[in-house]
């Protein structure tokens, strides 16, 4: 490529003879001499490949080296690995903490009988519009919400005292939540959580609405509540 | 880590827009609040035709913190804004719904009246 572009500019035709020899040493000397310029141009180009394989002799020496060095870091590093692994497994393991289905649906059914229970007491108290809906398919922190309405004050605080003392005696379950009678008095007993509104609140926040897509439970003791009341008319 | 002069989002249907920190409740001298947190804080904007007017005074919960919130097990929660709950002094939320993500901490915290009205609890 080089030599090429040398040879073009120069005013030589293969027509006159002498003049195409003396062009031809004068192009030859022209070649050599950009042929040296463009050794020395390219020497850059050239550095490079010596670099590179002094590079990659040096590369593989050191990694020889390495190797060399490296044998016991390598067993080391795989005991380590194989610590870890029989720490933790090879394969992916079920978390020893998850339930079983059956286990859960005991535990649904045990929430479902403690949720059934606290309905009854409120029931027992006069509660107006209890409804106990099933809420674990949509927020994980709980199973069971127990809405209810009370008409007043002392009424929540019965209602909150009777179904406290019945969780403590009978399933020994202590709850969290609003100690004293609140306009929504909210009982956190873990898997089920019972709100006690007074009729406004419970128009306000409205949670039947906002828990609409949860399972409504229908109460044994709801309908001969109805009966009782139709016969007693 | 919210302390007062600190302006939070409002992450409830109250009609609080933003809300400015003037108090840190239940320490004297406590420097900071984090999630769960009772604060009390001055309206600085609020939506209009709502009961909760601007540069009114009330209390309210930390919901959200941009600071980390470190659980026992490793997870690490940060959330990309400061948000607050409008309560009443009973502990009542003021709006009837929550907007975002909450942490599962205020439950533990007595405030599961917010986390009911929550759409995702973390």
């Amino acid at each position: 490529m080089e030599v090429k572009s040398c040879i073009h500019p120069l005013p030589c035709t293969p027509s006159t003879g002498i003049l195409v020899s003396g062009c031809r040493t004068e192009a030859k000397l022209a070649a050599n001499t950009r042929k040296i310029c463009s050794l020395t141009l390219n020497s850059c180009n050239y550095a490079p490949f010596s670099y590179k394989d002094y590079l990659f002799n040096r590369r593989n020496s050191t990694e020889f080296s390495r190797m060399a060095i490296g044998s016991n870091v390598s067993e080391d590093t795989d005991d380590m690995f194989d610590d870890l692994l029989k720490k933790h497994g090879k394969v992916v393991y079920k978390r020893n903490d998850q339930k079983t289905a059956s286990e859960e649906i005991d535990d649904d059914a045990e929430s479902l009988s403690f949720a059934m229970a606290v309905a009854k007491v409120a029931s027992d108290v006069k509660a107006g519009d209890i409804k106990v809906l099933f809420v674990k398919p949509l927020v994980y922190w709980t199973r069971f919400f127990i809405i209810a309405t009370a008409f007043s004050r002392p009424q929540i605080d019965a209602i909150g005292t009777r179904i406290r003392d019945m969780a403590e005696e009978q399933y020994g379950k202590v709850a969290s939540g609003d100690s004293k009678p609140n306009s929504w008095t909210l009982l956190d007993f873990g898997d089920v959580v019972v709100h006690i509104f007074l009729p406004q609140q419970r128009e306000y926040y409205n949670l039947e609405e906002f828990y609409g897509n949860a399972a409504s439970i229908e109460l044994p003791f709801e309908n001969q509540q109805k009966l009782r009341g139709s016969s007693g008319y | 880590m919210i302390q007062p002069q600190t302006h939070l989002n409002v992450a409830d249907n109250s009609g609080a827009r933003e809300l400015m920190c003037i108090r840190i409740i239940g320490a004297s001298n406590r420097r900071y609040a984090h999630i769960g947190d009772v604060i009390v804080a001055v309206i600085k904007e609020a939506v209009p035709n709502m009961p909760l007017e601007r540069s009114e005074v009330v209390r309210a919960v930390i919901v959200r913190t941009c600071k980390e919130l470190k659980r026992d097990n490793g997870i690490i929660i940060r959330y990309d804004d400061n948000a607050a709950v409008v309560i009443d002094q009973e502990g009542n939320p003021k709006g009837t719904r929550i907007f975002g993500a909450i942490a599962r901490e205020l439950r533990e915290l007595n405030f599961t009246k917010i986390v009911s009205l929550a759409p995702e609890v973390l």
